[in-house]
């Protein structure tokens, strides 16, 4: 058997003794570990510059935009109060009573035998229209004469307003006479009491044509 | 292969570890935490901001939309505001009024004040109800029928809210007339 003999054994050991030293290899770990850690720090960091920059963009935009946006929120108010207030008015104005489509309703029914002395309305939100009317009816029954016009008042009324009531206050003969159509009647006084809601509302007349002049030149 | 460490190796070892630990202590508390949280707060304010633009972009539109839509109501307001006249009403309704009679042929017509007062409705509140007694002490029937549904139409914010037609003893021809108006006036 040969004898082998490997003078260089200690140095050997040594060197395999450096090659596996644990601080050398742990701060080998570490540079690694730390480059990989930069790494990803860097990566975020990049992120987070893209993100800084998207939210100044953002804010640029906003800074832009707010002004207006102040002014269309205000503007919007406005036109939402506008908008209410027409409306309130509109509901105003759709509400009123119509007292020129009464006259000529009552102004109908007025037969050439009774006459108006007097006539006053009144309008209350609540309580509706209530009216009185006074006045003379002739003819040989004139309390007939007088009933015929609160029946036709009744009727006429009730086609366009609702509760429609038409009640005598007081009717009471005359103990003068009337000289109608060449005879001489009897008259009676009477007193009217309407009481109705406009509820069924009339629509306001349209203006007829001026018959003033016509009128004037009839009478001269 | 199996060789123990030695104690200088273990005591190095240990070195190692502590710094390891240390670096990535440092790491994560000093530098990307605070990355994150920051990275995390631009996020949350960016989605925000997003949301405020977005309802922003949405408050333009719907304004946009509903002064569209409200040209006809601000038309009508615009002309409801002009039917009345600029300054005191008490300096311009009675010489309105007698005008409009004059115009109707009937001319003596006085009308006067009776008072005002506030509307109850919050959506009126710019807006004062007037109180006028408007006197036609020699008209007939038939006129003022008219004069009233001339009145009726060319004054929208007008009522009438009282009226007496009087026969006057000694002219039959004519009555005596006395309205109670109430008109709407923009508190100016």
């Amino acid at each position: 058997m040969a004898l082998h003999l490997n003078l260089l054994h200690e140095e050997i050991l040594e060197q395999r003794q450096r090659q596996r030293d644990p601080l050398k290899l742990g701060l080998l770990a570490l540079i690694g570990c730390g480059t990989l850690m930069f790494m990803y720090y860097s990566w975020n960091a990049y992120r987070t510059l893209e993100i800084r920059s998207r939210l100044s963009a953002i804010d640029r935009s906003w800074s832009k935009m707010e002004p207006s946006v102040t002014a269309a929120q205000k503007k919007v108010t406005e036109l939402q109060a506008l908008t209410k207030t027409v409306r309130a008015l509109d509901d105003y104005i759709d509400s009123r009573f119509f007292w020129a489509p009464l006259l000529q309703k009552i102004a109908r029914c007025v037969a050439p035998n009774t006459q108006l002395t007097s006539l006053d309305g009144t309008l209350d939100d609540a309580k509706g229209a209530s009216i009185t009317i006074e006045g003379v009816a002739a003819g040989r029954e004139p309390r007939a004469a007088a009933e015929d016009l609160r029946q036709m008042l009744s009727e006429q009324l009730g086609h366009d307003y609702s509760e429609v009531k038409v009640e005598f206050k007081s009717l009471e003969d005359l103990d003068t006479l009337v000289n109608l159509g060449g005879t001489h009647m009897p008259m009676a006084r009477y007193n009217l009491a309407i009481i109705f809601k406009p509820g069924a509302q009339a629509k306001p007349t349209p203006t007829p044509p001026q018959t003033r002049n016509r009128r004037k030149r009839d009478s001269e | 292969m199996s060789q123990k460490l030695s104690k200088d190796q273990i005591k190095k070892l240990g070195l190692s570890i502590i710094g390891f630990v240390f670096l990535v202590y440092v790491y994560f508390n000093f530098f990307l935490g605070p990355l994150q949280r920051s990275r995390a707060d631009m996020l949350n304010k960016i989605a925000d901001r997003q949301n405020k633009l977005d309802t922003a972009q949405e408050e333009l539109h719907k304004s946009a939309k509903l002064e569209q839509n409200a040209k006809d109501g601000m038309a009508r307001f615009t002309a409801l505001r002009k039917i009345n006249a600029e300054g005191a009403p008490l300096a311009w309704f009675p010489p309105r009024i007698k005008s409009f009679f004059a115009n109707e042929q009937i001319d003596k017509a006085v009308a006067r004040l009776e008072g005002s007062s506030e509307l109850k409705q919050e959506e009126l509140s710019a807006w004062l109800r007037y109180n006028w007694v408007i006197d036609l002490p020699q008209t007939d029937y038939v006129m003022v029928g008219r004069a009233i549904a001339d009145l009726e139409n060319s004054e929208p914010l007008l009522v009438i809210t009282r009226l007496s037609i009087h026969a006057t003893p000694d002219q039959p021809q004519f009555q005596h007339i006395e309205l109670a108006a109430t008109s709407l006036i923009e508190k100016k």
